[in-house]
């Protein structure tokens, strides 16, 4: 019998992985290539045609020894959860802060909501849109590093929660003073009598709630959904298809 | 026979399936999926290995050295709890795709 161990270990020389996961891997391959020599044998070839047999297993080495190196470190570097999730969320955080505070300098005035006097609300409605670009950016990133829907959903959704912690936060006798240290104002401002916090109207704290929270996190969603539903259907086709 | 590009998107699946009767090392996967579609997938060493690894990496399979009966080292794959739980859906997808086929070519069973 050939020696297999020999063969792939010369033409594995080149892998570039840790000493002991390339006498690993050498060691499965050969193994797979003595069982394989050892079953044609059994089935009657001669041990030259069992051999050329094995040997036809691969046609290059070289490009083996890349598919192997490519599979075995690409998701060392960064683990799953941080380019499914992390990645895609953190930068959905940065992204729209950024926009938040690009329009709140540049941006044209914000759209007032009042039921009445003294109005409730402010909406800056191009970052409301520039919000469903960036969750289709996260839903995209997530998708593509092979997220579950779940963390594809989670890295759309993941400034929302930072978004209700500074809303609530800033509810309260702390706004004036976060305001000066950030510079940054509310997305969507409650616009009432902020010198007396005890005249807060529960209308207006939901009014704000929706305008800071749930319509920035469902403007991410629309586009992040969007993004995904498109995603998963040309991967899936593509995968499928095995191009 | 299938074609190359088909044969390559049926890998994933072919390998969960197959796992998800039990722990096989990789010579004896690749011979129970070619004798299970009666020659119409065969995996060699080339595309095998590689798709293994990466798809341990993914961890919907892990392996793990075994010493076989013949007394030889031989490295066991296992399904996991995600490979269980990414099976159900790419069985969705294919057969969506042939269902789709079927009425796009109109293909009866003989």
């Amino acid at each position: 019998m050939p020696d297999w161990r020999k063969l792939v270990n010369e033409h594995l020389a080149a892998l570039a992985l840790e000493p002991y996961e390339r006498a690993e891997v050498v060691e499965e391959l050969a193994t797979h290539l003595d069982e394989t020599f050892l079953d044609l044998r059994r089935r009657g070839f001669s041990e030259e045609d069992a051999a050329k047999s094995c040997l036809s297993e691969v046609n290059d080495w070289s490009d083996l020894r890349r598919k192997i190196q490519s599979a075995r470190r690409k998701e060392d570097i960064m683990s799953n959860r941080i380019t499914q999730f992390w990645f895609p969320g953190i930068m959905t955080f940065v992204l729209s802060e950024a926009f938040l505070a690009l329009m709140q300098k540049f941006g044209p005035n914000p759209w007032i909501l009042a039921w009445g006097q003294p109005p409730i609300a402010m909406f800056y409605i191009p970052w409301l849109l520039s919000l469903s670009l960036i969750g289709g950016i996260a839903a995209y990133l997530s998708h593509r590093a092979g997220g579950s829907r779940r963390a594809v959903l989670s890295s759309i959704v993941f400034p929302v929660p930072p978004f209700l912690a500074m809303f609530l936060l800033l509810q309260f006798p702390f706004y004036f003073s976060f305001k000066e240290i950030a510079g940054v104002d509310f997305p969507v401002s409650l616009i009432i009598d902020w010198h007396g916090v005890h005249h807060i109207t529960a209308l207006a704290f939901l009014s704000a709630l929706l305008g800071w929270v749930l319509v920035p996190g469902a403007a991410l969603l629309v586009g992040g959904l969007l993004v995904q539903l498109f995603a998963s259907r040309r991967l899936d086709s593509r995968r499928i298809a095995g191009s | 026979m299938i074609g190359a590009g088909i044969k390559r998107g049926t890998a994933e699946l072919a390998v969960l399936s197959v796992l998800e009767n039990g722990p096989l090392h990789g010579y004896e996967m690749a011979r129970r999926i070619e004798q299970q579609t009666k020659g119409a997938l065969r995996f060699t060493l080339a595309a095998l290995y590689p798709m293994l690894y990466r798809m341990e990496q993914r961890r919907w399979i892990r392996g793990s050295w075994e010493i076989g009966h013949n007394g030889r080292r031989r490295r066991c794959y296992r399904l996991t709890a995600a490979g269980k739980k990414k099976l159900s859906p790419l069985r969705q997808e294919w057969a969506e795709l042939f269902s789709a086929l079927r009425r796009l070519a109109k293909v009866t069973h003989a």
